[in-house]
């Protein structure tokens, strides 16, 4: 490939590098309530395949919210991962989503936006790993 | 400069440098991109890892109880009636899903339990309820283990290929353009000492030709 050709190539191949990570992505997310009462809970991902989420990790995300917020909240909750900070952190924007991670963590006045770092990740993966996506923004 | 840091440049020109700049920008946010899933895989598989290990274990300890109970049920059951009584109480299925972890599918499996008729438990021996017990525990850790093993794959072979590319980003192309960048200022710098140098050879010599 001649150097004029591949001029390009590396803003070509960042974006087919987001479209790869950000396919997963639902195309129309659904409420809690919604997910737990369905046989199979999934959503349908933008390359048309589908996310499953777990039935205990539902239970529990229902059993810390209650019946009121569980109807407010849409899962899956979006992990935003963006370029422009320097260490590897994810913003949730989402208020239920942010009520729900803050009471699995034990944070105390939690507001949105909140900032997830490595450490904390972790433990919201063991608790509600299929509960979350990640979403990569370039800024 | 080594040969190998270097962008061959097909014009050495301002316009070159700008493009070289953008280019660079773009390869620095592509490789935090890059970087930020690779974090985000490699913890996923560490915790996948720790996980399949724990129940790993656990298996085969209750491999060990459930064939214990086995045997002890089968002094007072025999094997043809232990199948039945399995059958009769209660159907075990399987749901196969899968899921998203940073653009990487990894499958989903949850064993599913329905009791058909509970007072068949009543007539058998208590070794039996135990045998059923222990063998239902130990399905659903290994179709558990199975979902963990293969997701390890999936992710460790991504984990592989980001790798790979982030490290091509940081050690070979990064620094490459970097070095072009820094050979292209060089250049133009020494081309204006040269215009510099050049004006004033120009202006000594119109100087003394010209008549006083």
């Amino acid at each position: 490939m001649s150097y004029e050709s591949s001029r390009d190539i590396i803003e070509v191949y960042l974006r087919n590098e987001l479209r790869v990570v950000n396919k997963s992505l639902p195309v129309r997310r659904k409420t809690l309530s919604e997910l737990i009462n369905e046989k199979y809970p999934y959503v349908v991902t933008r390359d048309g395949g589908i996310h499953m989420f777990r039935r205990s990790e539902l239970a529990l995300a229902y059993k810390v919210l209650g019946d009121e917020l569980s109807k407010k909240l849409l899962l899956p909750i979006i992990l935003e991962v963006r370029t422009e900070f320097k260490e590897t952190v994810m913003v949730v924007n989402d208020e239920v989503a942010v009520i729900l991670i803050s009471r699995l963590l034990g944070l105390r006045d939690a507001s949105p936006p909140l900032y997830i770092y490595p450490p904390q990740l972790a433990l919201i993966r063991n608790k509600i790993g299929s509960l979350i996506q990640y979403a990569f923004i370039v800024t | 400069m080594s040969h190998q840091q270097t962008i061959r440049i097909v014009r050495p020109t301002k316009i070159e440098l700008i493009r070289l700049r953008k280019r660079l920008r773009i390869a620095r946010r592509l490789h935090k991109v890059l970087k930020d899933r690779l974090i985000i895989l490699t913890q996923e598989l560490i915790g996948l890892i720790r996980e399949a290990i724990e129940l790993r274990n656990s298996c085969h300890s209750k491999i060990v109880m459930c064939m214990y109970n086995t045997i002890n049920t089968l002094f007072y059951v025999d094997p043809h009636r232990l199948s039945l009584l399995g059958d009769y109480y209660r159907v075990i299925s399987l749901v196969m899903g899968q899921r998203v972890v940073a653009g990487v599918r990894v499958p989903l499996l949850e064993v599913e339990e329905k009791i058909l008729d509970k007072s068949i438990l009543s007539l058998v021996p208590l070794s039996a309820i135990n045998t059923l017990k222990s063998c239902y525990d130990l399905m659903k850790d290994l179709v558990k283990l199975a979902e963990l093993e293969s997701s390890i794959m999936k992710i460790g072979r991504e984990v592989l290929r980001v790798k790979r590319r982030v490290n091509a980003l940081e050690y070979i192309l990064i620094p490459r353009i970097e070095a072009t960048i820094k050979f292209l200022e060089m250049k133009f710098e020494e081309r204006e000492r040269e215009d510099k140098v050049r004006l004033k050879r120009v202006k000594e010599i119109l100087a003394r030709r010209s008549p006083r």
